[in-house]
């Protein structure tokens, strides 16, 4: 059965990156950045594991303290990266803020593959594992994952989510209304920046080793399909699109040689027959999803 | 109602992943014939080398026994050219009941995915991992790929050998590739030792197309010998585009191209280039004699390339352990987990007569092979055809 946990784990890391990409986008900001900020939680973890014995305790497992450690250190050096570049990059807009979110990422790759400590293309390896089985990562992935949906749901219904939706549908009429809309986009950026680098730690444990391969510009793309097939207007969407499009490449294998062209097709289909995604705020309101939707329910007075 | 979905959704998860390790403890199923798994790149950028090593499993299928002389049941799964596709494939293999893997295709792949194998007890025979720290990863792991360490310095030494009068050196590679920049140390040691620093190090990227820059940039330094580790494709678009530009001098290149898939994109101007090889066509034994007969009956009359024989080699060493310990003790009787745990302490305990020659392996899970060859290419008039011919 090709559904098994390690799939899991995957298909939970997707939906986080998703949600990564989804955050930004929320405020109207087409963010490529994730892979980058993915790439320091990889990059965190795979060092303080590998290379501070200190850590790696005595058992045979690598204690979960640790592991916290890294996904604390890791969220505060992508948070600080985040804030740093943040204030000038948002102040570009649309396509030009792709582009230099782009470039952050193939900044960080050529420093990846080319500082000493970060064990060049070959990457760092026989990264220590801090669990048994895939069981327990589908467990942690599981729980930060439900984390982070809360915390999305919730920001639905705060005075800041909707900051950031009234900037996304018309950004100077936002600020006339005396909105910090540079603060506003900030934080959104500072969020996507977290979900993305405890993403990052948990899979570089996951796959016992990372190299720079983990951040790459294809990374971007992938990940911003998740958004664009589940759908960008509710967290679910991003959530859907992750989990969907990492399994499928799994789930078809039965096909053989022809299971990316039915992947590629199935990208392709998914924007042509739903545009707005798989998932939209009128399709929850049709399924009484129990979570309230504000950008359906509340229509402008 | 929130909780319920939760709780729903936590059963629902449970109930998928509730086929776990249990499975290990079931006998073997030997009922197709012995059950081994191949992960390999059969789609993304590897997928030139994945192809060549497919058909070295085919070839070794139709040809090698499993025990009581049954055919060897070979699944073989798409193991894409990224870690986390290599990781799912090495899952679904393991969960299917191979009793061994073969794969994956590249070394930063096996970093991933063979961790898994070592964790579950389950012998992995590498065809063409090269990077340094691979058998390293465990003690069921190993490779009958010989590392580039051993390889790489003697096509240096023939180079200077035909061509006593080489006195400066340009060094390229892809310094975004694991294989290019591990090997381009060893290409670089090497070339120190014999008095030849390089005069230039030129740095390309894996996916680049057009290399005028670095061409230019090298051959401003009057280079005679220009040595390049990069892979087949970037490598071909390289050496072609030198050979355009009016370089005349010897050329060297590592692994990465040691495939006759590079033959269509240099063409006429891959004649001449040096490499050093873990496998020669040419190497008189009966293995060998018979695999390039083999290989010939099923390509048209091609010949057959490293890869293909490496891979050869490990389904080869695979079976016949599997026969010698079914032999001693029957396979039928074990359960998988115990049965994977002894076929690979006589899998490296034996001695094998393969294309590639004798091998063995250290306790560790190192290739011990005794002969390696350096090969020059000559194509064919017209150049679309060619052959690596082996050099004395």
């Amino acid at each position: 059965m090709p559904l098994d946990a390690s799939l899991l784990v995957q298909m939970l890391l997707g939906a986080l990156l998703g949600l990564s990409v989804y955050l930004p986008l929320r405020a109207g900001q087409l963010s490529l950045a994730t892979p980058g900020f993915y790439a320091i939680g990889g990059y965190t973890a795979a060092l303080l594991s590998t290379r501070f014995p200190a850590l790696a305790g005595d058992g045979a497992l690598y204690p979960l303290p640790s592991l916290l450690l890294e996904l604390v250190l890791a969220a505060l050096i992508a948070g600080a990266l985040a804030l740093a570049i943040g204030g000038p990059v948002l102040k570009l807009k649309g396509i030009y803020l792709a582009i230099a979110t782009i470039a952050l990422v193939e900044i960080l790759r050529v420093l990846n593959l080319n500082l000493g400590f970060t064990g060049g293309a070959t990457g760092l390896f026989a990264i220590p594992q801090p669990f048994e089985g895939p069981v327990g990562y589908l467990l942690l992935s599981l729980a930060v994952l439900a984390l982070v949906c809360w915390l999305c749901a919730r920001l639905e219904r705060l005075r800041l989510g909707r900051a950031m939706e009234a900037i996304r549908e018309d950004e100077l009429a936002a600020a006339c209304m005396g909105l910090d809309t540079a603060r506003v986009k900030l934080l959104s950026f500072l969020f996507s920046a977290l979900v993305a680098a405890v993403a990052g730690v948990i899979s570089a444990h996951f796959l016992n080793t990372w190299n720079a391969r983990q951040g790459s510009f294809d990374a971007s793309i992938t990940t911003l399909a998740f958004v664009v097939f589940g759908g960008s207007r509710t967290w679910l969407g991003p959530v859907v699109g992750g989990l969907a499009l990492t399994a499928l490449p799994e789930l078809l294998r039965p096909v053989g040689d022809l299971r990316l062209v039915v992947y590629g097709l199935v990208i392709l289909l998914g924007p042509i027959l739903f545009p707005q995604g798989l998932i939209t705020p009128e399709l929850l309101r049709r399924l009484r999803w129990p979570f309230r939707q504000t950008s359906a329910e509340a229509p402008a007075p | 109602m929130i909780g319920a979905r939760a709780l729903g959704l936590v059963a629902l998860l449970a109930a998928l992943t509730g086929c776990g390790p249990g499975a290990d403890t079931k006998p073997l199923n030997l009922s197709a014939g012995l059950p081994v798994g191949a992960a390999l790149s059969l789609t993304g950028n590897a997928n030139v080398y994945g192809q060549d090593q497919q058909i070295g499993l085919r070839l070794a299928q139709e040809s090698v026994k499993g025990p009581g002389g049954k055919p060897v049941a070979l699944r073989l799964e798409d193991g894409g050219s990224d870690e986390q596709s290599a990781t799912s494939a090495f899952n679904l293999l393991i969960e299917g009941g191979a009793i061994a893997l073969i794969g994956p295709t590249l070394s930063q792949q096996a970093f991933a995915a063979d961790p898994i194998a070592q964790r579950r007890g389950v012998p992995v025979v590498a065809p063409s991992n090269t990077a340094s720290g691979i058998p390293e990863i465990g003690s069921f792991i190993s490779r009958v790929s010989a590392q580039s360490s051993v390889i790489a310095p003697l096509s240096i030494a023939k180079a200077l050998e035909l061509h006593p009068g080489i006195k400066r050196a340009a060094v390229f590679y892809a310094h975004d590739d694991a294989y290019s920049t591990s090997e381009t140390t060893i290409f670089q040691k090497a070339l120190s030792a014999k008095g030849l620093p390089p005069v230039t190090v030129q740095r390309t990227q894996l996916n680049d197309q057009d290399f005028q820059n670095q061409i230019t940039a090298a051959l401003r330094l009057k280079p005679d010998l220009i040595v390049l580790s990069l892979q087949a494709v970037d490598g071909g678009n390289l050496i072609r585009q030198l050979r355009e530009l009016g370089y005349r001098g010897v050329i060297v290149v590592g692994n990465g191209m040691n495939t006759p898939n590079i033959y269509p994109i240099c063409q006429k101007h891959c004649d001449g280039i040096l490499i050093a090889q873990a496998y020669s066509p040419e190497l008189d034994t009966p293995a060998n004699r018979e695999f390039v007969r083999r290989y010939k009956a099923a390509k048209g009359g091609a010949i057959p390339p490293q890869l293909t024989a490496q891979a050869f080699t490990a389904l080869q060493v695979i079976s016949e352990a599997a026969d010698r310990l079914d032999r001693r003790q029957p396979l039928a009787k074990l359960n998988l987990r115990s049965a994977r745990a002894a076929l690979n302490s006589e899998l490296l305990s034996g001695r094998y007569q393969t294309p590639l020659g004798e091998i063995g392996f250290t306790a560790d899970g190192e290739v011990v092979q005794k002969q390696f060859f350096v090969a020059q290419v000559r194509m064919a008039p017209g150049g679309r055809t060619g052959r690596f011919a082996l050099l004395n």
